[in-house]
């Protein structure tokens, strides 16, 4: 088993409406100061890392795409190819969209916000058209299948629509030998480490993945991961570049957006 | 919005003038393709020859972007694809166009063959130094000749492309060592042909941002301008230039074109006619 490609995540970081609180799904927020920092940030970690990368791959969604950008441009690699995709955009949130998460907790009852954010197949309620911040209002999703447009999304859902992205275009990249680089979102990373790391339906939609921190996959000729001690539990294969209290930090931090008081 | 920053003065942006709307323009011709160049870069600042060498865009380059994407939400212009080189100041420039537009989404395609003209061994050196040392005349031919590439870049030269990661997988015979408009122009032609032509032919509306002389390779392609004009033919920097073409990909001429060619320049026409006469007097030894 010898290293034939590498695969690297960075989850974009902070967002206007992370920092509002507010549930945010398909909605094209923008990167506050913060993430805009996070993302150079992940980009200097590529750069010490050594990492030269061959082609990058994001969402439709502006902080995933300039977390991208901004990484590319301070790992020196502004001229790497970007493939866009609303395919590796973020679970789309349904009826959730735009509402303020503890206020949402205090209305429903933390379990019933906490099944809606973490249940592997229980979408939240449909959000209906008319709403401002329905999909089907945007250009950038003019050219979708009206049935691959979500009202909703459950991690399973979002899977579903990840996955052919990564087997027609991320997995021959990979084969070939590549260096990739994902910049997405917390769910969409999700579906393809769930997959590398046979992680089960009810251990995945725990899995805390921390913002603008790569984490990096060696992969065999077959695609196979290449274990690591570096891996942090619950991962066998994914090691994070960068300090690793920080990073257990940052995954405790995600955890307490819904605690309330 | 810029944090902390003061508004443009007014007359600097050339926003506010709408000459030219997409309502107007659909009624010309039936394909889209706008040009924009990329803004003042750092060694703009420094007066010294770039070429291929991958320098940023100042604050002002990136202001200039800005406004450039500005111009085109005011002129309701919406895009499909876009082109760029696979230098810096240009991708940054269309990077932050496509924000203000709202467009970062599109899909975007990086090239070495809409580089800047490689400058061979004047990469680097400061224009006035040059001048001195060379002379006004011999400067010139270099800057503003159709067919004199400057001497070759020296293996030793620290802005040699060779050393630059970039361009690790362009085979060696196809490396520049200097080029001139005309040698810059046989490689944005194909690309134009093979992989820009393809899109506006399909009905997407195409942004380029690139160079001064990859652009004007691209205007002379279009126009036909003829050689000894487009030599001297000043593309100013973040101004869309808007090309409505026909079917067969021939420009259709724009009310309000600018001279020498059918595209119209968005914004001011007065803002507009002062930068197209602003790019003067920087290799002139002080």
């Amino acid at each position: 088993m010898s290293k034939h490609a590498t695969l690297v995540f960075s989850r974009h970081g902070e967002s206007e409406w992370n920092v509002a609180n507010i549930f945010t799904g398909w909605v094209d927020v923008d990167l506050s100061e913060k993430g805009l920092g996070e993302a150079k940030g992940a980009g200097e970690l590529l750069k010490a890392e050594g990492l030269e990368i061959d082609v990058a791959y994001t969402s439709f969604l502006k902080r995933a795409i300039k977390t991208c950008n901004l990484a590319l441009e301070a790992a020196d690699q502004y001229y790497v190819p970007v493939n866009k995709t609303w395919r590796l955009n973020e679970r789309m949130y349904g009826g959730l969209t735009g509402l303020d998460k503890k206020e949402t907790v205090k209305k429903h009852g933390a379990d019933q916000v906490q099944i809606w954010r973490r249940s592997f197949d229980i979408p939240p309620p449909a959000l209906e058209k008319e709403n401002k911040y329905h999909p089907c209002h945007e250009a950038k999703y003019a050219d979708l299948d009206p049935k691959d447009l979500p009202d909703t999304e459950c991690l399973k859902d979002t899977i579903a629509r990840v996955m052919p992205y990564w087997e027609e275009t991320i997995a021959p990249a990979l084969k070939a030998g590549k260096t990739v680089f994902v910049a997405a979102h917390g769910n969409s990373i999700r579906a393809i480490v769930k997959m590398i790391e046979g992680l089960s339906d009810d251990v995945i939609p725990g899995l805390e993945i921390p913002t603008g921190t790569p984490l990096v996959y060696e992969l065999d000729k077959d695609l196979k991961p290449l274990p690591t001690s570096l891996a942090v539990e619950p991962l066998k294969f994914g090691r994070y570049l960068g300090d690793a209290e920080k990073i257990r930090a940052a995954a405790e931090a995600v955890k307490n957006q819904t605690k309330v008081g | 919005m810029a944090l902390g920053k003061a508004p443009p003065a007014p007359g600097e942006t050339g926003l506010g003038v709408t000459a030219l709307d997409v309502s107007t323009l659909e009624t010309y011709g039936t394909h889209t393709l706008v040009l924009l160049r990329h803004g003042e870069s750092e060694w703009n600042l420094e007066n010294r020859f770039t070429g291929w060498v991958d320098v940023d865009v100042s604050e002002k380059g990136a202001q200039e972007a800005i406004n450039a994407g500005r111009l085109m939400h005011e002129a309701n212009i919406s895009l499909d694809i876009a082109f760029t080189s696979y230098q810096k100041r240009a991708i940054k420039t269309l990077n932050l166009a496509l924000e203000e537009l709202d467009a970062l989404w599109i899909p975007v395609t990086k090239s070495w063959k809409l580089n800047e003209r490689m400058y061979g061994d004047l990469q680097g050196l400061n224009k006035a130094e040059t001048t001195q040392k060379f002379g006004d005349e011999q400067v010139t031919k270099w800057r503003r000749s159709y067919a004199v590439p400057p001497p070759p870049i020296k293996d030793d030269n620290p802005y040699h492309p060779k050393l630059d990661p970039k361009y690790k997988n362009i085979p060696k015979k196809q490396l520049p060592l200097s080029e001139s408009l005309a040698t810059t122009i046989d490689r944005v032609l194909p690309f134009f042909r093979q992989t820009i032509a393809p899109q506006l032919r399909k009905g997407k509306k195409v942004l380029i941002a690139a160079h001064g002389n990859s652009l004007r390779a691209l205007v002379k392609i279009l126009d036909n301008v003829p050689e000894d004009k487009i030599v001297g033919l000043n593309i100013p920097t973040g101004v869309p230039l808007v090309y409505r073409l026909n079917r067969n990909l021939k420009p259709v001429e724009l009310p309000g074109h600018a001279e020498l060619i059918s595209g119209a320049y968005l914004g001011d026409p007065e803002w507009v006619q002062a930068k197209i006469s602003g790019v003067k007097n920087q290799a002139k030894a002080r």
